[in-house]
């Protein structure tokens, strides 16, 4: 029983960083219909880009966090003015490969930079750990959870109440009605891809947190996906119900499967989960299914 | 388009003929003669790269099929190679099947494992499609790693291709082998894309609303072009097993799923041409990378060791982009373009 709360507390706070993650994928897909494949290399870019900060040049974490938010904005603006917006309009297609060259290109700058596989970033929270019934947490669990759901809380807010959050909504809704409606199409696509950028940095620096900085955070990418695919591509609500659901099956999965099955389970229950859902319910637990017309 | 000056179609052979011209004709023979005999003049080295290259082209073949073609995006085709490459490899290996059974073997099996990540492709399309498929990716290359038959993480040695009792040992004979199913991959997808099958991939690319209002049954054909694509996968595999003589896991990477496509959006999708020149760009701009790693090191000792491997691929990243932003239709778009220009000059039109 113990191991049990163990697994679903873990589970639900990682689970809580994979939403993030996602909710990073719909801003993008919401507003512009751009699948950003680039994500996984996103979150990288920025962990190792917070490595670099706190450890290589010593700043503190009140310092490097805010660098980190302004870089985050710097990459989201430059990747929406010189390779997304020359390609409006272009096939389907072509928007996947661009993220991908984009996923390429970040890639090759982590290893560029930072060759090395693995480092853990300077502790911020004490190490002693939380006590959770029987369950003993690692604090850096719980805060990437409170983190997540604040920042949801937020985004939920802004969505709803500020002017510029509305407008995004109604890009999304109908980019021609918007553009009568004198609304800059452009901006609010550069606005949707430096915000996805920021929450893709938090939730790089979380999960950096909970388990070090290295290249593997491009499958963290990859998982991520599986959160949106089972939430629906454009519901942020999907996003964060599927989130602790991924990484409750993860978590579970990996523990009571791996002594019946073969090891390293956990790494494929997030894809066999994506087959399943495909499969049955393709758009997703929240997401809107397209009629489409010829 | 494109015949010279005076050459008039008279008959639908003449319409239809890939090759209509002398000219045509007699710089095909050329090529020919060139190719097959540079065993004769190349050194091992680069018949290992013209390899390389030709094991490529037949796996992009395939790729540009199921995707230039038919517009089903996969990201996953590493995983179809590697399936392809271990059955062959199990086959000849473990089994002691003839090497051009195991070949045939490879692209069916591949073909079929193809065939099964194509079936969500009928309720799916775009990027649910993407994820369908890097998820069958994934789940191949795992599945591979945690199987007793396939060694593991450990990989197996793979025998070398015979066929009735001739060892293709050397990089030559293996370049001839390679080469001839090179060529008669090129001949069946040129022709592939004439008939009524690549037609319907076309429309099906297009709209695929659209072409099943026309009636072309979508379910069939879509798995047509995954199993068509990945059995040459499967082909492209099994010849690279047998080429390298060992394979494992780390041989069939994500990032090369991600690199083939790279190939195909580069040399142009939807052409035959496209794959053969976006591989041949791709693969030789990969040894030019070789050749410059130590100098870029040695220029700069300030990098730390290990960083020119991210040069190569922050360099891949940034001709995908490029290449997309000036030039969406690819090399093989600016080779007629070329030429049309050739065709007309001096004149500008």
């Amino acid at each position: 029983m113990a191991e049990l709360l163990q697994f679903t507390i873990t589970g639900v706070s990682v689970g809580m960083v994979y939403a993030l993650i996602g909710l990073s994928f719909v801003l993008i897909w919401k507003s512009s219909g751009v699948a950003n494949l680039a994500l996984g290399g996103l979150v990288l870019i920025f962990s190792w880009f917070t490595y670099g900060m706190t450890v290589q040049v010593g700043l503190p974490y009140w310092i490097a966090l805010p660098l980190v938010i302004i870089f985050a904005l710097a990459v989201g603006w430059l990747i929406e003015r010189f390779a997304l917006r020359p390609l409006i309009a272009q096939p389907i297609l072509s928007l996947f490969i661009v993220t991908l060259g984009i996923f390429y290109f970040l890639e090759g700058l982590a290893v560029f930079i930072w060759p090395w596989m693995v480092d853990t970033l300077p502790p911020i929270f004490p190490p002693e750990p939380f006590h959770i019934g029987t369950a003993v947490v690692a604090q850096p669990y719980i805060w990437a959870a409170v983190v997540s759901l604040v920042l949801f809380g937020l985004l939920t807010l802004y969505f709803r109440y500020h002017k510029m959050g509305i407008a995004m909504r109604a890009t999304a809704d109908d980019q021609f009605a918007v553009q009568a409606c004198g609304i800059p199409v452009t901006r609010i696509f550069s606005t949707s891809w430096m915000f996805a950028c920021v929450v893709a940095a938090i939730a790089g620096v979380l999960i950096s947190w909970i388990g070090g900085v290295s290249h593997g955070l491009v499958e963290t990418g990859v998982k991520s996906f599986s959160v949106v695919i089972l939430g629906g591509l454009n519901s942020f609500l999907g996003c964060i119900v599927a989130g602790p659901i991924i990484g409750l099956a993860e978590n579970l999965g990996g523990g009571y499967l791996t002594p019946l099955f073969w090891e390293g389970l956990e790494d494929i229950i997030p894809l066999i989960i994506i087959i399943i859902v495909l499969f049955i319910k393709p758009y997703g637990l929240f997401g809107e299914a397209r009629i489409e017309r010829i | 388009m494109g015949l010279p000056c005076g050459t008039h179609n008279y008959t639908y052979a003449q319409d239809m003929a890939i090759l209509r011209t002398k000219t045509h004709w007699s710089l095909l023979i050329i090529l020919f003669i060139l190719v097959f005999t540079a065993p004769l003049y190349w050194s091992n080295y680069w018949l290992s790269v013209a390899n390389l290259i030709g094991i490529t082209v037949i796996a992009a073949m395939g790729l540009n099929i199921l995707t230039g073609y038919c517009g089903q995006l996969s990201f996953g085709h590493v995983g179809f190679i590697a399936v392809g490459a271990y059955t062959s490899a199990v086959l000849t290996g473990v089994f002691g099947v003839p090497f051009l059974v195991g070949l045939v073997a490879a692209g069916l099996v591949a073909g079929l494992v193809g065939l099964i990540s194509g079936i969500p492709s009928l309720r799916i399309k775009g990027f649910y499609l993407v994820i369908a498929t890097i998820a069958a990716q994934f789940i191949i290359i795992w599945v591979i790693n945690h199987l007793e038959l396939t060694g593991g993480s450990g990989g197996l040695t793979v025998p070398y291709a015979s066929i009735g009792g001739l060892v293709l040992s050397s990089e030559a004979s293996q370049f001839y082998l390679i080469m001839v199913i090179a060529v008669l991959c090129t001949f069946l997808a040129k022709n592939l894309a004439r008939i009524k099958v690549g037609r319907a991939f076309v429309a099906i690319r297009d709209n695929d609303l659209a072409a099943k209002v026309m009636g072309i049954n979508l379910f069939p054909y879509k798995l047509l072009a995954f199993f068509i694509g990945c059995f040459w996968a499967g082909i492209a595999g099994s010849l690279l097993a047998h080429w390298m003589g060992s394979i494992s896991p780390a041989n069939f990477t994500f990032m090369e799923s991600l690199l083939y496509l790279g190939m195909i959006v580069i040399g142009g999708l939807g052409t035959t041409l496209g794959p053969i020149l976006g591989v041949i760009f791709i693969r030789l701009s990969q040894q030019g990378m070789m050749f410059l790693t130590p100098t870029i090191e040695a220029a700069f000792p300030a990098l730390p060791a290990g960083s020119a491997g991210g040069i190569t691929l922050m360099l891949f990243g940034l001709i995908i982009v490029l290449f997309l932003i000036l030039e969406p239709r690819g090399l093989a778009h600016r080779w007629m373009l070329f030429k049309v220009a050739y065709r007309l000059w001096p004149f500008s039109y």
